[in-house]
């Protein structure tokens, strides 16, 4: 294989028959997080991403995955790639969790596969090893919930290679074992030569003692059985029948179980606790524990421990973020933004067209902080065997948590066993680092010190009081936007300003030609952390950016899509997208006769382009969504269905948070607490989404994350049409 | 002493009368299929039978259900002999993360169990549980797929 691909497949026979095969690729694959300048744990640059394949005797393949299920359905989607460059039966493809067992979950994913199938990992992987658990996950999570175009190739890649070079030895064994000819070729988990048929299982053994080849070629996408098919997800069934183990559920002998206070300001400890004799006398409670940020109580029942936590009296420290409000955060946002930028993108010369005689249009926009609300609360649960400690809990990279777990219990990695768990919504919020630099699992840190102190197995849950007013958010963002139109109603020039260090990422900058451009953002240390939120910056920018070219297009009387389409090239896939969903929705701009309105908007991300359109009524002066239109444009759809899901799933994720997301900071903490604060679209306010996926040979975008980003706009250009123009978010605030 | 019928077996707990149901469930008896969600009858990620009833068990006394039958997700149905809800819910690919879906599922029997024959309507009304991953539609189609179901 070409070394430009900077990935090595290596394998033999698997322990216990069979051949292995694992892909190992270096390099620089995480721009998603080293734009965002998160630093990870481990070896820095080197991105290592692998894979198992197990080809078994009894002509099934298995595909080894150290990672939990996640949410979105990405294990079908790799074994429906796996099984057509492989060419086999859909029956014969086994997706495989690492179990739960030590040997599996103490996050010595790499040694402990390479220990079960090929006996020892080659001497170059070894320095790399300890970082392929994390690695894994984030192919995982592209290919579940988006991820960046240069993690998706690899992933795409990826998996395609381990399974040609599989393919490739099969067909080399028979040659080999059995003389077959160079017209050798594969037919639904045989290898045919003529009139003769081998099972790859039959041939695996001798598959397994050859050199992995480096001539495979990939199959062509006319030799496809399953990519671009709706095939039922693995995990679903589980699911329905309730085997599926979330964290929460995990339980050992002897639990107790915790309950959690937070000072309730950012960053403050905890200075006192005014009722601590009142507590320990109620029913259940064992103990009670002062840690730093947070009291912990710990009970025989977690409602106990709930019921304790409810009741306790405690003070916060003095600290510098007591003071702080959403309208303190947006004033200084304010006066940032007339402060000093950075630039990020520019076209042409703002500065040399902007004294131009036209109208100067400005919009400023505001979009307040949100939680992730996963479904799930945040919970772990930890106990000792021996000297060993373990954590279970759903998480996105089990292997940083292991390493912040032994780092917080002051014990070596080795004896520190991590058990990953199914998680009740992700969106963001299991990652273990933010934006911010907050520590977004603080819950790990909580269940080890009180597992370290009193030895016995707790389980310690957050409840959801705690979850929303301890998250690391997404982003409140000011944003100044300025344009002036020309004699033909065509912006001379477009500049924004948006505070934080996301306003430097390509979602920010306008796709529209346009031949003055200046894009440029404020940035300073967050007072409230803030992290990665489904689709990240997309999320803002897209309301920001579609909602003022849509006001440059009402300044010019234009039809907003024909305005967008004529600020675009005819090739450009915004334009493509754009047209279709026109055709989708039957588009029509202006107010029905039934009070409705139609709003667009399309932003490109995770290499998925989508145009939506939303139907909008004002009812009771409160914005309702009656039907939306999804057009979207990915390359290969591995998974229609799933991508269709993941798309229905977005638009309702983003519509919460345009109509009623939103966290306010008061006294440097978050007023909202629960779902009767923080609401969440229920089914009777769903609107009927109609989705049309276009597909291409370019490879895959991500779908997990890039429904959200166009509803919010979609719906506010819809409103302004009813004559309500919105610039800050929620809408029904 | 709390007396309950769970999931057909009478039972008794040494719990607290104000203990919610959902706790008695969780951790008295061990059954985790029912989830918790917000504790204060907003998601419905703890709906559990009381009676025939959907109840949201994490703000209903375990005391309120004394003498009653309680049941939970657990009998709904197995792989082998699955509710017509599961093979729908199946059959239209519904959960994503699965958390809330236990939940969806007993609401989703409760009415048609009290409507065996549910509008698209009637079925907005009642499903008032939370589905953070957005799966609505697939609920509603997956219930009124039971339905038919059910009644043929």
């Amino acid at each position: 294989m070409s070394m430009t691909r900077r990935m090595f497949v290596f394998g033999g026979a698997a322990i216990g028959g069979g051949l292995a095969l694992g892909v190992i690729g270096l390099g620089t694959h995480l721009a998603v997080h080293d734009r965002l300048a998160v630093q990870r744990e481990g070896n820095g640059k080197d991105t290592l991403l692998n894979l198992w394949l197990r080809v078994n005797q009894d002509n099934t393949v298995t595909l080894l995955s150290p990672h939990t299920e996640m949410g979105q359905g990405a294990g079908t989607g790799l074994t429906q790639i796996v099984a057509d460059e492989l060419d086999l039966n859909w029956d014969q493809i086994k997706l495989e969790l690492a179990p739960p067992s030590t040997e599996f979950s103490n996050g010595g994913v790499f040694e402990g596969f390479i220990g079960e199938m090929i006996g020892k990992a080659p001497k170059w992987a070894e320095h790399i090893a300890s970082n392929a658990f994390n690695r894994l996950a984030d192919v995982l999570n592209m290919q579940m919930t988006g991820g960046s175009a240069s993690i998706r190739f690899t992933g795409w890649n990826i998996m395609r290679e381990a399974a040609a070079a599989a393919r490739q030895m099969l067909i080399n064994a028979a040659i080999d074992k059995h003389s077959a000819s160079a017209n050798t070729s594969t037919d639904s988990g045989f290898v045919v030569d003529g009139d003769n048929r081998w099972s790859y299982g039959e041939l695996v053994e001798h598959a397994a003692t050859l050199a992995v080849p480096e001539d495979y070629v990939l199959r062509s996408p006319s030799d496809r059985k399953f990519i671009g098919k709706a095939m039922p997800r693995h995990d679903l069934p589980d699911k329905v029948f309730l085997k599926t183990q979330y964290g929460i559920d995990r339980y050992v002998d002897g639990m107790r179980y915790a309950a959690i206070a937070h000072s309730g300001v950012f960053g403050a400890d905890v200075a006192s606790i005014d009722n601590l004799d009142e507590i320990i006398a109620m029913r259940g409670v064992l103990a009670v524990e002062k840690m730093g940020l947070s009291v912990a109580v710990i009970a025989d029942n977690p409602w106990r421990a709930e019921k304790a936590v409810k009741a306790l009296k405690i003070t916060a420290a003095s600290h510098e973020n007591s003071d702080i409000s959403s309208a303190s955060i947006e004033s200084f946002q304010r006066q940032s933004l007339q402060g000093e930028l950075s630039d990020a993108h520019a076209v042409g010369d703002v500065t040399s067209v902007q004294d131009g005689t036209g109208e100067t249009i400005e919009a400023e926009f505001w979009v307040p902080y949100l939680a992730h609300a996963t479904m799930e609360p945040m919970n772990a649960s930890a106990w000792m065997e021996g000297n060993k400690l373990h954590v279970a809990a759903g998480v996105q990279n089990p292997l940083y948590v292991r390493a912040h777990a032994a780092k917080i219990a002051d014990m070596d990695i080795e004896n520190v066993v991590f058990h990953a768990h199914s998680m009740g919504g992700g969106f963001g919020r299991r990652v273990g680092f933010s934006m911010s630099e907050d520590n977004p699992i603080m819950w790990i840190d909580e269940v080890v010190t009180l597992v370290k102190k009193y030895q016995f197995p707790i389980k310690l849950t957050w409840s959801r009081e705690a979850d929303t007013r301890q998250d690391v958010y997404r982003p409140a963002i000011l944003a100044n936007f300025s344009a002036q139109l020309d004699e033909n109603g065509k912006p001379s020039y477009w500049k924004s300003a948006s505070y934080g260090s996301e306003g430097g990422a390509p979602a920010a900058m306008t796709p529209y030609n346009i031949g003055n451009v200046q894009v440029q953002f404020a940035n300073h240390p967050s007072p409230i952390p803030v992290g990665f939120w489904r689709s990240v910056e997309n999320s803002q920018h897209a309301f920001f950016n579609e909602s003022f070219i849509d006001i440059l297009a009402e300044k010019a009387q234009t039809d907003p899509i024909a305005y967008r389409l004529s600020l675009l090239n005819k090739d450009d896939d915004h334009a493509k997208c754009l047209t279709e969903v026109a055709k989708l929705c039957n588009w029509q701009h202006g107010v029905s006769d039934d009070g409705k309105a139609m709003g667009v908007a399309v932003q490109k991300s995770f290499g998925t382009m989508v145009a939506t359109v939303a139907e909008v009524s004002l009812q009771n002066n409160k914005a309702r969504v009656h039907r939306v239109w999804v057009v979207t444009d990915s390359g290969v759809v591995v998974n229609p269905d799933s991508a269709t899901a993941q798309i229905e799933g977005g638009i309702m994720f983003g519509l919460t948070a345009a109509l009623y997301g939103r966290c306010d900071i008061e006294n440097g903490g978050v007023k909202q607490s629960n779902f009767h604060d923080y609401p969440i679209v229920k089914m009777t306010e769903a609107p009927i989404v109609k989705v049309k996926l276009l597909q291409s040979d370019n490879i895959p975008g991500g779908f997990g994350e890039v429904g959200v980003p166009t509803i919010a706009p979609a719906v506010a250009n819809a409103l302004a049409v009813l004559g309500k123009r919105l610039t800050r978010l929620p809408i029904n605030a | 002493m709390i007396s309950i019928t769970l999931n057909g077996r009478e039972q008794s707990f040494d719990v607290e009368a104000d203990m919610p149901l959902l706790w008695l469930i969780r951790e008295e008896a061990g059954l985790r299929g029912t989830k918790f969600g917000c504790g204060i009858a907003q998601c419905g990620a703890c709906t559990v039978h009381v009676d025939g009833q959907a109840v949201r068990s994490c703000m209903y006394p375990a005391v309120a259900a004394q003498d009653k039958q309680v049941n939970t997700v657990e009998t709904l149905g197995s792989k082998d002999a699955p509710h017509a809800l599961q093979t729908a819910w199946i059959k239209h690919q519904v959960p994503q993360c699965g958390y809330c879906q236990s939940g969806m599922m007993m609401a989703a029997a409760a009415l048609l169990q009290n409507n065996a024959n549910p509008s698209g309507e009637d079925i907005d009304v009642a499903m008032t549980n939370i589905c953070r991953c957005g799966t609505y539609s697939r609920v509603k189609a997956a219930i009124l797929d039971a339905a038919k179901e059910i009644s043929s």
